[in-house]
């Protein structure tokens, strides 16, 4: 093809004319109008272009700085060189001891997080107090002592050991006394190194003493019996058990140990067969141990004695001089009553008291001989070491000290300057010492008056050992480095006396290398990994012996009547100070758990308080929370809000030491009123009663208690039986009597796949007759399941978070002697309401079948699921509060605030470095959410992946919830309903079972036990 | 609205002599076509200071969460249920008003529908405001939709709070569709007398109404549809309010009566709350011509039937409480008349049950002073019956360790006062913006009026005596009117 032919693009190219050539010879055959672009009319048109230009230069640039924004990066490095006991998500145990009671602590990522009790533990044979629990969190405490101190500033050690060494020297030159002043110490190897100390400055000596002492129990027994120890109780060999005050469920010696003893004749197993033992307690204030006993006859503190006197008279046939008459007449005519039970039971039964009076424990010692208790439920022989304070060496060495006579002092968990009854003493005395040495981790009182802060390490950081039994010896190992700039007492204390051993890890090697490891049947470095495995050696014990009383009661019983005299005549009111199982001598005082621990008997948190008879309240014509001012003989005076507690002994008042801190911590500071100073040395002793008189102020100061209804009403959510009903018929109170016909809605929908519960089917049984109410489980609850601690105005607004509580409720007497007035109404009209019986209910998310939560919830945030549990999807809630509305056991808990980061809950559990001990299984909740108990569906969880792994099935008992596992009292079994051999299948088969609420017919899935009381009908007229 | 064959000589619903279909216009829309007066420059600066508080404590609570609020681990709801049933059954007199007396031709409603009407929206509003500010987590209001998402998550179409959703959200669509259909032939009038800027808005507002025979036919086509659809929703929507309390387990609110019992009390409450409002606005705006005695007195009337009613609720509650022998349900009703809230049951008692049967009296009916006083007490009367129901019921159930007392906090109180703020700042801009009476459906009524000019036509001799004769006769034979009678009018 011809491919010349030429196209023209017009007539114009074809002609070519002028105008056509002239412009062709432009790229552009028209100008580009550029210049009037730039210039004159392109600058002055609608959008400019230089606004057009500006616009895009300052959006690019807005963009690019808005790109700057750092997003936070949070870097999660993986170990470079892993650990290999450390995988990330599992966690570890370590055998620990706390108090001498052998534990196993749980740490996630190297942090411990929760401490379980060791089930093969002497004293409490797995279970936990809940300050035990609580004790985790004092690791992470914002306010411990981070570095020493020297005259109250920061220092180094090695500057801190030039101040003591130098200071020591030159005392030990001088000639005058060094004191190491400290609460019980029960553990050996510390005992070594404080006796190694002594001998490198002899004039140095160890003072023991005890905030809440037992002096007089171990004097009255080196009286007695030549024995200054304190006895090993067995309240599980005692079918009847008499107490005088002594709350030894709770705060007695060894509360937890004796909680398992107790139970033990008293749980369903007991029942079973036919065997229950009776308890018999009197006393002035409300204890928990009162709310569990059969009988509880309210005496005054000045009759405790007198009491004691006429038992003693009613079992030996004689009579003391001076004997009288109780102001009680029930409880007299109680006494006689329980002297023919005690020596029915001779040999199997036990009498306690709780007075730290030499005199009124030489008579309990005289019953107890009477009584064959010796080598029976009393062992002497291989004692307990739990408290070995002596009041007279702390008092003379107050004296000394005041005297001049004391150049240095070292203060080893020891806080005298609060917990001394009379801090001026302890004032002018440490003025007069020239070394003043604490090993407290906290700036506490003490620490304030000392030159040197040697801040000892938190028990989780430390090397140790203990022993609080004879025989029983248990190994404390660290779990994580210190947090602090801390270090370990009796290192500052080889340190100090040059000891040849320089750290005490080799010190305890070397201890129970020599000494303590072939007890237990090991040796060498196999044996000491055997050791720390097991975390215990246990000796075996020496046979007790018995022993018999042979002491004139002649003189104690005129001792018992003077000071009794003393305490009546004082003044209108007697007091009684005491613990509370929360907060004990207050060494705790700053940690949130225990403040925020209801008391299991009046359910007031973060207070302590005047309580008093509800009868006196009235005739003192006092509101609820009115503040009185209490004035002892010796000048102190406290103003606290005045308590109602049915059960109180007419014309006493009690009130709780452990309150009142000035320098625990931001969370214990100024928390209730300080009780010690109403202590009063008598006979050698510190007595915990005293003639206060009682004036009325016009003040309210409400307290903030968890429960303020304190009647059942009748309803059958509590269920009782007397142990002679129990006997003729083991569903006695049980409701199952009145079974009726039962219909379901959805019967159908029950047996279809979907709602089938085809391997597990998680329940729960409470027996009312195993748990005293001490609230462990609170405290292990919350350690487990992140539960937020909200604080006391929170709380008074009834917003505490616990997901499972104990309900505490009082029958009152009818008159008649039986105890059961419960309605609001009938109560207001009731004038003796010091015969009362208690029965606590632990209450938490019943993990209905039919639950009537998850029907309200609008967008399915809580929903069954098919292992029986009632589940939250914290994610999906709406905060609606319908299903809280909804729960007929009100369990279910909201945010009401975000208590994880909000400025207002600084004081509690807010702050970063405290959160570490958060369980990083657990969410933590978002304001708005609401939450509940889950059954610790992370341990089920962990437990089922576990058996997973090793192919096997899931065995009943592996998985135990947080609740449960604490119990010293095994009042709480969880498991498997769909095996018939659980533990829990067999407890929910008892004849004792019902549901609460189950005519509601919401199916819950934790049974309750009726609570059976082995009254004595004979006082009731 | 449509055929109207009642008698001359029946009572007038429109009082006043001379009053001519411009007069009407005039009247109804001095107060849209006029600077406002010294009145409702008070009112309206007082309902903004109540709105400003709404915002302040509403704030805070979303800042600080729910926390700032008096509940507690019992009492889960307290004022904010009861101001949200309290607002919706206020809603109730509105769709009552315009749609079942709309149905059963019930024409003195024609000047009170469209103030009713737009309470019922504003206190909707209200009411809707308090379903998502007592939510704990606010801004996942929209989890209650059934919005398909990634997680397959579902809402739980059991719950009554589920119901609620599409209860209020249907109510309020339709009572808005209904209020504003009724309201374009008024905005018609309003857009042809303005000019400008307002000649424009409302020009739009008035969806080009023409006013047409054909436009007219349509229009109350649609009014009598959607009155059909509102008259089940005045039954519906309070019954499935009252589910969230009926369907549940707590003592107290699990009752089956609770569905017509809650009705009855929601149209008592709208009535009062009508009363308070048009008693005043009748007044401010001069409006006395339209809404006359005959109204108040049929809305007295109504609120003495309804509050018996809900008397008897009352009273059946505890019967049955009694006759079930159900331990609980008994308690609680004790509990109520004579527990720690028994100051709050009585309230409620008189205020609901005894105060309206004094309006036996014609003499008490009449007077205005004394109704608009009842009024005011019958709304505080069913703020209390609903905080009895929930507060009262839940501070004391099952378990007797978990009973406690509310105590409301300012935040509570002032997010109810605040309510009431946005509520009258509503009110107050409508009857600014709107005409506050339904200009066209008055203007039907006004057949007494041009009987009057007829005879005054006959009077001066302009018609033909013969017709005249004819038509006095017929007067006599078919409307049974009495000579005398129609001398008077």
């Amino acid at each position: 093809m011809d491919s010349n032919k030429k196209y023209w693009k017009g007539l114009e190219e074809l002609n070519r004319t002028p105008e056509f050539v002239e412009k062709n010879k432009h790229e552009f055959a028209e100008p580009i109008p550029i210049e009037e672009v730039l210039s004159g009319g392109g600058l002055s048109a609608k959008t400019p272009r230089r606004d057009f230009l500006k616009a895009l230069g300052f959006g690019v640039g807005a963009v690019t700085l808005a790109a700057c924004q750092k997003v936070p990066v949070h870097k999660s490095i993986p170990y470079l060189v892993k650990p290999e006991e450390i995988t990330p998500g599992i966690a570890n145990y370590y055998s620990s001891t706390y108090e001498g009671s052998a534990i196993l602590v749980k740490t996630r990522e190297g942090r411990p997080i929760k401490v379980e009790g060791n089930p093969g533990d002497l004293l409490s044979k797995g279970g936990l107090s809940a300050q035990a629990q609580a004790s985790v969190l004092e690791l992470y405490d914002t306010s411990r002592v981070k570095d020493p101190k020297l005259n109250g500033n920061p220092t180094g050690w090695p500057q801190l050991d030039k101040f003591v060494k130098d200071e020591l020297t030159a005392i030990k030159a001088g000639g005058k006394k060094i004191s190491i002043v400290s609460s019980t110490v029960h553990s050996p190897s510390t005992l070594a190194v404080i006796a190694d100390f002594i001998t490198a400055f002899p004039t140095a000596s160890h003072v023991t003493y005890d905030a809440v002492s037992y002096t007089g129990i171990i004097q009255a027994n080196k009286n007695s019996f030549g024995k200054a120890v304190l006895p090993h109780y067995y309240f599980d060999k005692a079918d009847v058990i008499v107490s005088f005050g002594a709350d030894f469920l709770g705060t007695w010696i060894s509360g937890e140990e004796f909680t398992s003893q107790y139970v033990k004749n008293r749980n369903n197993k007991s029942l079973e067969a036919k065997k229950m033992s009776r308890h018999i307690q009197f006393e002035s204030g409300m204890s928990l141990t009162g709310t569990n006993a059969d009988v509880r006859m309210p005496i005054k503190p000045s009759e405790d004695g007198i009491a004691l006197m006429n038992l003693y008279n009613a079992l030996s046939g004689t009579t003391l001089p001076g004997s009288k008459k109780l102001t009680n007449a029930n409880a007299d005519k109680a006494i006689v009553l329980v002297a023919k039970e005690l020596l029915a039971a001779k040999g199997k039964s036990l009498v306690v008291a709780g007075s730290n009076d030499v005199s009124v424990q030489t008579l309990v010692n005289a019953i107890n001989s009477l009584l064959g208790s010796y080598g029976t439920t009393i062992d002497l022989d291989n004692p307990s070491r739990q408290y070995a304070g002596n009041d007279t060496d702390w008092t003379k060495f107050v004296a000394d000290a005041k005297a001049g006579l004391v150049d240095a002092v070292l203060f080893l968990d020891a806080n005298p300057a609060y917990d001394y009854y009379n801090v001026k003493d302890i004032e002018a005395a440490l003025k007069k010492i020239r070394l003043k040495v604490t090993f407290s981790d906290k700036d506490d009182e003490t620490a304030a008056l000392c030159n040197a802060v040697a801040p000892n390490h938190h028990y989780l950081e430390s090397w140790g050992d203990d022993s609080a039994i004879e025989g029983y010896y248990t190994v404390v190992q660290p779990t994580i480095n210190p947090v602090n700039n801390t270090r370990q007492a009796e290192e500052s204390l080889l340190v100090w006396s040059d000891n040849a051993v320089k750290t005490y890890y080799t010190y305890l090697r070397a201890n129970w290398e020599t000494n303590l490891l072939a007890k237990g049947g090991l040796a060498g470095q196999a044996g000491w990994e055997a050791l720390l495995q097991k975390g215990f050696i246990n000796a075996a014990p020496v046979a007790a012996g018995t022993y018999s009383f042979a002491l004139d009661l002649n003189a104690v019983a005129q001792t018992i009547l003077s000071q009794s005299s003393k305490i009546a005549a004082g003044g209108k009111y007697e007091l009684q100070v005491y613990q509370t199982p929360a907060m004990r001598d207050g060494k705790k005082a700053n940690n949130p758990w225990l403040q925020e621990l209801p008391d299991p008997v009046t359910k007031v948190t973060w207070d302590n308080f005047a309580a008093m008879s509800p009868s006196d309240i009235k005739e003192l014509g006092l509101d609820e929370f009115q503040v009185v001012t209490i004035k002892s003989g010796n000048g102190y005076s406290v103003s606290l809000p005045v308590l109602s507690q049915p059960g109180q002994a007419r014309g006493t008042v009690s009130v709780a030491v452990g309150y009142g801190r000035t320098a625990a911590g931001l969370v214990g500071n100024n928390v209730g009123k300080n009780a010690y100073p109403f202590y009063n040395l008598l006979n050698g002793t510190f007595q915990t009663t005293s003639a206060v008189s009682v004036d009325v102020t016009s003040d309210i100061f409400p307290l903030s208690q968890t429960q303020t209804h304190h009647s059942f009403e009748g309803r059958n959510v509590i269920r009782e039986a007397t142990f002679t009903e129990y006997k003729k018929n083991a569903a006695a109170g049980s409701g199952k009597d009145e079974e009726h016909e039962k219909y379901d809605l959805w019967e159908k929908s029950v047996d279809d796949a979907s709602h089938s519960r085809p391997v597990y089917d998680w329940v729960m049984a409470i027996d009312l007759n195993a748990c005293t109410g001490c609230g462990a489980c609170v405290v292990a609850c919350s350690a487990e399941n992140n539960i937020p601690v909200v604080g006391k105005d929170e709380v008074g607004r009834r917003r505490e978070m616990h997901w499972i509580r104990i309900d505490r409720y009082y029958s009152y007497d009818n008159g008649k002697g039986e105890l059961n007035v419960t309605k609001e109404k009938e109560i207001d009209e009731l004038k003796d309401f010091e015969n009362v019986s208690v029965v606590h209910q632990p209450m938490l998310c019943q993990h209905c079948d039919h639950a009537p939560c998850e029907t309200v919830c609008p967008v399915l945030a809580t929903v069954h699921s098919s292992e029986g549990l009632n589940q939250m999807a914290y994610n999906r809630c709406v905060g609606t509060r319908y299903c809280a509305n909804n729960c007929p056991y009100k369990v279910r808990r909201f945010n009401w605030f975000n208590y994880w980061n909000d400025s207002r809950f600084d004081n509690y559990l807010s702050n970063e470095h405290t959160q570490l001990v958060l369980n990083p299984d657990v969410t933590t909740r978002f304001r708005g959410v609401m939450e509940k108990c889950s059954m610790c569906v992370q341990r089920i969880q962990a437990g089922k992946l576990k058996a997973k792994i090793e192919k096997r099935p899931l065995a009943d008992g592996e998985v135990k919830v947080a609740c449960q596992q604490t119990c010293s009292a095994n009042a709480i079994v969880f498991g498997n309903r769909n095996d018939p051999n659980s533990e829990v299948s067999k407890a929910l088969n008892s004849e004792r079972t019902y549901y609460v609420l189950e005519e509601l017919n919401v199916k819950p899935g934790i049974g309750y036990q009726v609570k059976v009381r082995n009254t004595l009908s004979e006082l009731q007229a | 609205m449509a055929s109207h064959n009642e008698s001359i000589i029946r009572e007038p619903l429109i009082t006043g002599k001379g009053i001519t279909y411009a007069q009407i216009t005039n009247d109804v829309l001095n107060p849209v076509e006029n600077k406002p007066n010294k009145a409702w420059w008070i009112g309206f600066t007082v309902a903004s200071l109540g709105s400003l508080l709404w915002v302040v404590s509403i704030s805070y609570t979303f800042w600080f969460g729910l926390g700032a609020w008096g509940l507690n681990k019992t009492v889960g709801w307290a004022w904010d249920i009861t101001g949200f049933v309290w607002w919706v059954g206020i809603g109730h007199a509105g769709t009552l008003i315009s749609a079942v007396l709309l149905i059963f031709r019930q024409n003195w409603r024609n000047s009170i529908n469209r103030s009713a009407e737009a309470m019922t929206i504003f206190a909707v509003i209200c009411a809707a405001t308090y379903i998502v500010a007592h939510m704990g987590r606010p801004w996942l209001a929209y989890f209650t939709l059934p919005l398909p998402n990634q997680y397959v998550l579902w809402v739980n179409w059991n719950s009554a709070l589920m119901m609620d959703v599409f209860a209020i959200s249907t109510y309020f669509s339709v009572s808005l569709l209904f209020w504003y259909t009724g309201l374009l032939p008024d905005i018609a009038s309003i857009r042809d007398r303005a000019t400008g800027l307002r000649r424009r808005i409302y020009s739009i507002l008035s969806f080009g109404w023409t006013g047409s025979v054909k436009t007219w036919q349509r229009f109350e086509t649609v009014s009598l549809i959607l009155a059909g659809i509102s008259t089940p929703l005045v039954l519906s929507v309070h019954t499935i309010v009252s589910f969230d309390f009926a369907t549940s387990l707590e003592p107290g609110w699990h009752t089956t009566i609770f569905p017509p019992y809650f009705v009855a009390g929601a149209i008592f409450s709208g009535f009062a709350m009508v009363q308070t409002l048009l008693l005043v606005t009748r007044k401010v705006l001069g409006l006395e011509n339209y809404i006359t005695m005959f109204h108040i007195e049929s809305m007295n009337k109504i609120i003495m039937l309804t509050g018996s009613i809900v008397g008897v609720a009352y009273i059946t509650e505890f019967f049955i409480a009694w006759y079930s022998g159900v331990e609980y349900e008994q308690y609680a009703f004790i509990n109520r008349a004579t527990g720690p809230y028994w100051w709050a049951y009585w309230s409620m008692m008189s205020c609901n049950v005894i105060s309206p049967q004094l309006f036996w009296s014609s003499k008490l009916r009449r007077s205005i002073k004394f109704s608009w006083f009842l009024s005011i007490i019958v709304n505080i009367g069913m703020w209390f019956e609903r905080f009895v129901i929930i507060v009262t019921s839940l501070h004391r159930d099952y378990i007797p360790s978990s009973w406690v007392m509310f105590y409301p906090t300012w935040v509570d109180v002032s997010v109810f006062i605040g309510s009431i703020g946005i509520f009258f700042t509503m009110f107050l801009l409508f009857i600014r913006v709107l005409p506050s009476v339904a200009i066209a459906e008055v203007k039907l009524l006004l057949k007494t009026s041009s009987e009057q000019s007829k005879k005054k036509e006959i009077e001066e001799g302009h018609l033909d005596p013969v017709e005249v004769q004819y038509y006095k006769e017929s007067l006599v034979k078919y409307d049974s009117v009495d000579m005398s009678d129609y001398e008077k009018i």
